[in-house]
């Protein structure tokens, strides 16, 4: 009899989940397909191409896919391989706290075309449970003085260690990080800046004082621990994490996934002093064959005639930085940036720094097992812009960066305590 | 990051610097062979003002296709795409022909071709924007354009329709007595009869048989076996006409259609110059039949297929090897062709491991004393290699499979190919066609 097993049944999202087939014949060519829907209705498919054992068995940990969305030996394969039917969507979990993504895994047992498979019945299906957080995390929406997101806390009594979580400045609020920062002992404040609630659509600038409020914020709360804040931040989010870090010396551990050293786009101020962005080159854009836009070289005439002061004094900045870099980053030039940025940490004596550098992983590094969404098409412009990434490299990058920003985190904001003898 | 807001300021800052009027943008010539080049000039600049220059071109269906390509006047306000570089769009560096090659469909994953090659040319609008757009709007209006056309056959060029026994295609002829040296052109797994090639051929001098097999006309629907005597009788056919050269014929083949003629050069002696471009030496999918010879196809490993990051499937590792002991019936017997072989190979084909084909096919013909073969890589180049200035179609979806399939290629290298391999397979056809003339 055949038999699919797919455990635990009702995970985290960024825990793995052990898959194996029995029953079936042996040396024989099986597929098994993963299938999620949305919130909004897109589905999602991959499949891989596997040979049972000779006693008919297929175990996911240790067998190699040998076609597909994947091959080699990749027991989340079917997870982050995941592609929309729809061109380019992306998934996103809005609602992170009172559902789950259901995946559903299906084996066919025939060595059917990729084409025949939507209209064959699996031998078999389980449906799993993938959460965005533990059981006991809780959600409050934060809408104190100009604050506005949610803060997430682990379950328990106590404190724990307080986290900013920020993405790039596409507006509304995005909770799944922080959620899952909860759901690891953090308690994490996603945070709105832009086109959510009343803030404003487009801001004209970037007021550090708003972050600065979210910090005073998290350390006043009695369940989170200080005397540090850390900061998760990618993209936009970055830039104004590296800001943050300069300029407030409560923040003690800064995040910086695939940032600038500069500021773009919107300009920053602080107590008045306005921090100016480097121009955009739009003509530098780079089209591909199917027409996804790379942006990445954008900044490069400006960067090269830029003065010192358009580059943040990163060397002022009392805390532990993170560097995580996409090397295949499409959008911007993270590694170029990081690099500058560390070059700068280092020409001033300074190495409260870590960079982490995952080649052909691209610019949305996200928590493990997320499916690699290579482009978006961007609002108002029909373009698509690319982000950068190959599929099983950016997958390794996400599991490994995703346990190092952790440890990271734990290390810099909890404060270890030694027995004096 | 979200570029609307610069794109947004920039565009601000370089409107207010053009007031002057006259820019003035030449394409010549305006009307032309679609594999002829264009030479796009811009005067009346600014000196060193940015620029947006864009193509766009709507086909037969309605669907539209168009590349842009940012450049920077000289100190007198003048721009050559012969001498100038792009800066960034859908090419950089000097590429006189880059708007043409780089156009893209709107809608994704289609692929361009000419339908109607004798009555209508495609239309390609370009347009020149006085600042950097990176999305042209509805609302931005060009400071000046042309419009060029690019023709698939030449004045004089006859398309006949032919249907003369089993044999279905169009056959065209160039203007003149003739005789002219005759080819077959054989497209690949799409089915149906695409005409371009073989209009374009018949430009250049050649009468050429475009030849359809499957899915045209009274012909079967699907492709289940490959009978060679039909080709045979098509070949037979166009030998026997008034306005072709005998004793021998070409044929011009890609992907599928490789199969079938390095068959008819194996088999028949009417075929005396052969060219293969990315296609296999050996039998895959189908049986192909021959009198009372069959050889069975190699099989195809379905599990092998790979779907890149956008859904796209890449076969190059899905078919069997054709090296393998075990399949060495279904691989032709290439060493009893007669005639020139040329095998044209685009190193970056997702589709097919052209190379592999060609080298195997080669070392074959050497391993048995013969030196009539021989092979142009071209490193870069994908799957459909056509004649130059043809888009790169890099993935579309196929008529023998659903789903897209990809087919690989670097836009710049691709058209290069192109380019380079047009020239190639007329020189080739010109040597080994006319020679056979000479020998009478």
């Amino acid at each position: 009899m055949i038999q699919l097993t797919a455990t635990p049944a009702s995970t985290l999202t960024d825990e793995p989940v052990h898959i194996r087939a029995t029953g079936l014949r042996p040396s024989q060519i099986v597929i098994f397909q993963a299938t999620l829907e949305d919130e909004k209705g897109n589905l999602f498919h991959s499949q891989a191409y596997y040979k049972t054992s000779e006693v008919g068995e297929v175990d996911l940990d240790h067998a190699p896919s040998l076609g597909g969305d994947y091959i080699g030996v990749h027991p989340m394969g079917l997870f982050w391989s995941l592609k929309p039917e729809k061109f380019l969507t992306k998934l996103m979990k809005r609602d992170v706290m009172t559902s789950p993504f259901l995946v559903q895994i299906k084996l066919y047992d025939s060595n059917l075309p990729l084409a025949q498979i939507a209209a064959t019945d699996p031998k078999v299906s389980v449906t799993l449970e993938r959460w965005y957080r533990a059981p006991g995390v809780t959600r409050i929406q934060v809408q104190e003085g100009h604050l506005r997101g949610a803060l997430f806390l682990p379950p328990g009594e106590g404190r724990f260690p307080g986290v900013i979580d920020l993405f790039a400045d596409i507006g509304g609020l995005i909770e799944y990080r922080a959620s899952l920062l909860a759901s690891h002992g953090f308690a994490a404040l996603a945070l709105a800046y832009c086109d959510y609630e009343d803030l404003p659509l487009h801001p004209e600038k970037i007021e550090l004082e708003y972050f600065e409020e979210a910090v005073n914020f998290l350390l006043r709360h009695p369940k989170v621990l200080g005397p540090g804040i850390g900061i998760v931040s990618i993209s936009k989010g970055a830039e104004i994490g590296l800001s943050m870090a300069i300029h407030l010396k409560q923040v003690t551990a800064t995040v910086l996934i695939n940032g600038p050293n500069f500021v773009f786009s919107t300009p920053q101020v602080y107590r008045g002093q306005i921090s100016q962005p480097l121009s955009f080159s739009p003509q530098l854009v780079s089209i591909n064959a199917l027409g996804l836009a790379q942006f990445q070289y954008c900044f490069e005439e400006a960067r090269s005639k830029a003065s010192e002061t358009f580059f943040f004094p990163i060397e002022k900045a009392q805390g532990h930085f993170l560097f995580i870099v996409g090397e295949d980053d499409k959008s911007i030039n993270s590694k170029a940036y990081a690099e500058q940025a560390t070059e700068q940490l280092r020409r001033n004596g300074k190495d409260n720094w870590t960079l982490l550098s995952y080649p052909g992983a691209g610019h949305m590094l996200e928590p493990p097992y997320s499916p690699l969404c290579c482009a978006s098409k961007l609002s108002k412009l029909h373009l698509f812009m690319q982000w950068g990434g190959e599929v099983t490299l950016h997958a390794a990058a996400q599991e490994h960066s995703w346990k190092e920003i952790q440890k990271f985190l734990r290390k810099h904001l909890i404060p270890v305590v030694t027995s004096q003898l | 990051m979200d570029p609307t807001l610069y794109l947004a300021l920039h565009r601000a800052h370089y409107r207010s610097l053009c007031q002057l009027p006259m820019f003035q943008l030449t394409a010549t010539p305006a009307s032309a062979l679609a594999d002829e080049p264009v030479h796009i000039r811009v005067t009346g600049l600014p000196p060193w003002q940015m620029v947006t220059l864009t193509a766009s071109l709507k086909d037969e269906k309605g669907y539209v296709y168009q590349s842009k390509a940012f450049y920077k006047a000289n100190e007198v306000g003048e721009l050559d795409l012969m001498e100038a570089p792009s800066i960034g769009g859908d090419y950089v560096g000097v590429h006189p022909m880059g708007l043409f090659w780089s156009l893209k469909p709107k809608k994704v994953f289609r692929r361009l071709t000419k339908q109607d090659v004798m009555n209508s040319p495609f239309y390609v609008t370009l347009n020149l924007y006085d600042s950097v757009h990176v999305q042209v709007s509805t609302t931005d209006q060009p400071r000046a354009s042309q419009t060029v056309e690019r023709w698939f056959s030449g004045p004089g060029v006859q398309r006949v329709q032919i249907r003369e026994g089993r044999v279905r295609g169009a056959l065209f002829l160039p203007p003149g007595e003739g005789p002219f040296p005759g080819i077959v052109d054989l497209f690949g797994g799409r089915g149906g009869l695409t005409e371009f090639r073989a209009s374009l051929l018949a430009t250049h001098g050649f009468a050429v048989l475009a030849l359809a097999y499957f899915l045209y006309e009274d012909l079967p629907k699907e492709l289940e076996e490959i009978d060679l005597e039909y080709f045979e009788e098509a070949a037979n056919w166009l030998l026997a006409h008034p306005k072709i050269q005998k004793p021998g014929i070409g044929v011009i083949s890609v992907s599928k259609g490789v199969e079938i003629a390095l068959a008819m050069a194996c088999f028949t002696k009417q075929v005396v110059a052969t060219i293969c471009i990315n296609g296999p030496n050996a039998i895959y999918e189908f049986p192909l039949r021959y009198k009372d010879l069959v050889i069975t196809p190699i099989p195809s490993f379905m599990e092998r297929v790979q779907i890149d990051v956008l859904g796209a499937m890449r076969l190059r590792y899905y078919k069997g090897d054709a090296r393998d002991e075990l399949n060495q019936k279904s691989v032709l017997p290439i060493e009893k062709a007669q005639g020139a072989i040329l095998f044209i190979v685009g190193d970056g084909d997702e589709c097919l491991n052209s190379r592999e084909y060609a080298e195997q096919a080669l070392d074959q013909l050497r391993s048995h004393g013969r030196n009539n073969g021989r092979m142009l890589v071209y490193p870069g180049a994908g799957h459909l290699i056509e004649p130059p200035y043809t888009p790169l179609c890099y993935a579309s979806p196929h008529s023998l499979s659903s789903g897209i399939l990809l087919w690989g290629g670097d836009p710049v290298a691709h058209a290069a190919a192109q380019e380079h391999s047009w020239g190639e397979i007329q020189k080739f056809f010109r040597e080994h066609l006319t020679q056979t003339r000479s020998k009478l």
